[in-house]
């Protein structure tokens, strides 16, 4: 006989209290994670993007890509050695609308590759987030340093740097700009290969984010949020499926009294909190994902299905424990204990 | 024919730093088809002895017999399975798993007894019990709904739906008023004959002795 359905069915108030909780802070957790992604890609979406590989800077940078400086001869010998690898720069900076609007851009160019936007001279090429506000193809767009005039020439989903939309141009354009010969990065796409190149550093694309300050902060602050609700929902379901169990001793020390086998009572409870949480966690990722459909385009947030399952293992696994845990009474409890406490 | 055999058991509590032997050698025997009833002062060990008996608490020393093998030498699992299939308890209070219905009690214990019978099967069994305690038109209520007096004929249903040999009873009628001890008495007389148990039955109450086949005095930790 199915005894955990029945006492859900019979006290549905008590289960629905914890169901809801579960809910509530699993989906604030989901909403919190899908902001840490949203935000990372707003941040770091250029990087993020590319494929694993190994990111190379000059060590004098130390750590701050826009310090490295890296010699045409270094670069012309890696280029050859590795037909993939591409080297390009990050500047932040401004381009003027016709009607004089300024905005700020990541300005990103490249040697040829197939892994970033290729762009002729005088051209740009925008991160979609620009076409929204307003800009379109054949618009002409001016750059205070830059003599000419940039003529948009196409739109790139999900290009952003620093919050910064970013905008392509070609590699002549960006020495004119910026008065410089050399590039900051060297990138060499597939895995780590172990490869080392005298002066320059390498960087996992891991490290290569965390060497961004701001994107640092940012991500530690928001997956402490997202953790530290981790442990909380499991600290919640502990507690609760504890008084309830304490509000049972007396039952269950009867139903022991019978011969009802203890494993058989933590089957029970485990069945309830493993229905309670895919109840609940159901609901969350349904309205989670909800929210990831009509968040409003400005609000970076991105809940990837990859994210939602790792978390949703997590609470249930968290809600075992929690549970067991608080459920070591259950094998405490001896029959004679509730036969002496009077009626439960 | 006796089945069940209390042997010289004891059973010293610690109370602090004092021993406190609360059972002295107890011996008893219970016999099939008679009620066996257990008075005794308050404190005298009627209950220690009873759990003891049941298998609930261990003994300090002595044996209790029941099919020939000694339960205080059995482990906790042994004794669980004799529990669920062979013994049957009530107790002062019904103690009713208060989110199943009357039926669905009983279920449990055919359950737990594993008696393997089909559901149809055990709905029968279950029908032909509750006609038996009167109880059978609240068959689907929840404990909650049911008064002190019919609780306990649902608790006695629960004790004897699997066809216990031995029938453990602490103060069964304790909660009831004199009219529904009554009746819960006649009840646990006529259920021990027809089912041919042994029972074994804790009352302070002097009335209640009339329907006892046997009447066993505790006092100073034996019996007399
Ligand atoms: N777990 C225990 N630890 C210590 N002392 C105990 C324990 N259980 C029972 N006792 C003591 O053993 C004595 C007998 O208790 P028991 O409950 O068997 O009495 P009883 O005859 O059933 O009394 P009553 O008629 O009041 O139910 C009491 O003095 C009690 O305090
Ligand atoms: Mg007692």
């Amino acid at each position: 006989m199915n005894m955990a359905w029945k006492e859900m069915k019979k006290n549905k108030g008590r289960f629905l209290i914890l169901g809801s909780i579960i809910f509530l802070v699993s989906l604030l957790t989901f909403i919190i994670s899908g902001l840490a992604n949203g935000l990372s890609q707003d941040n770091a979406a250029l990087i993020k993007d590319l494929p694993n590989g190994q990111f190379f800077m000059t060590k004098e940078a130390n750590q701050t890509y826009n310090l490295s400086k890296i010699s045409n001869k270094t670069q012309t010998s890696v280029l050859r050695k590795h037909k993939d690898a591409v080297a390009f720069s990050i500047q932040m900076g401004f381009i003027n609308e016709g009607s004089g609007k300024q905005r700020s851009v990541a300005f990103v160019s490249s040697t040829a590759s197939p892994l970033f936007s290729k762009v002729n001279k005088g051209e740009v090429v925008l991160d979609r987030s620009l076409e929204s506000d307003g800009i379109k193809i054949g618009d002409t767009l001016t750059n205070n340093q830059y003599n000419g005039k940039f003529i948009v020439k196409g739109f790139v989903d999900q290009s952003k740097f620093s919050h910064a939309p970013v905008a392509f141009i070609n590699i002549d354009d960006y020495k004119q700009i910026y008065r410089i010969q050399e590039m900051q990065l060297i990138f060499i796409p597939g895995g780590d290969s172990g490869e080392t190149i005298t002066g320059l550093k390498s960087f996992s694309k891991d490290q290569f984010l965390n060497t961004i300050s701001s994107y640092k902060a940012e991500q530690l602050s928001l997956n402490m949020m997202v953790w530290f609700l981790v442990v909380i929902s499991g600290m919640l379901f502990a507690i609760f499926f504890y008084m309830m169990n304490v509000q049972k001793i007396g039952l269950y020390g009867i139903l022991k009294a019978i011969g009802v086998k203890t494993s058989v009572l933590f089957t029970m409870m485990w069945t309830q909190m493993i229905f309670i949480t895919i109840f609940a966690l159901t609901i969350s990722i349904a309205l989670g994902q909800v929210f990831n459909l009509i968040a409003p385009k400005g609000l970076p947030f991105s809940l990837t299905v990859g994210t939602t399952v790792q978390l949703s293992l997590t609470f249930l696994l968290i809600g075992f424990v929690g549970a067991t845990l608080s459920g070591i009474q259950i094998k405490q409890v001896g029959p004679l204990q509730a036969i002496q406490q009077g009626e439960v | 024919m006796t089945i069940f055999t209390i042997d010289k058991v004891r059973k010293t509590f610690m109370n602090g730093e004092m021993k406190d032997e609360i059972l002295k050698g107890i011996n008893l025997s219970l016999k099939e088809g008679e009620v066996t009833a257990l008075v005794g002062a308050s404190g005298s060990g009627k209950s220690t002895l009873l759990t003891i008996a049941a298998g609930l608490q261990p003994a300090s020393d002595g044996k209790v017999l029941f099919e020939g093998q000694n339960i205080t030498a059995m482990n906790q699992e042994q004794v669980r399975k004799i529990r669920a299939s062979k013994f049957g308890f009530v107790f002062q209070f019904a103690h009713l798993v208060p989110f199943l219905t009357v039926e669905e009690q009983l279920m449990l214990m055919l359950d737990v007894a594993d008696t393997k019978l089909k559901k149809r099967q055990q709905k029968k069994e279950i029908a032909k019990i509750l006609k038996l305690v009167g109880m059978e038109h609240r068959k689907d209520a929840y404990p909650a709904s049911l008064s002190g007096g019919e609780k306990q004929r649902v608790a006695i249903a629960r004790a004897i739906i699997h066809k216990p040999k031995i029938l453990f009873a602490d103060e069964p009628t304790a909660s009831l008023d004199s009219k529904k001890s009554k009746d819960v008495m006649l009840l646990i007389r006529d259920l021990t004959k027809m089912l041919k148990m042994a029972t074994l039955m804790v009352t302070h109450d002097e009335e209640m002795l009339s329907y006892a086949d046997h009447v066993v005095k505790m006092r100073d930790g034996l019996v007399q």
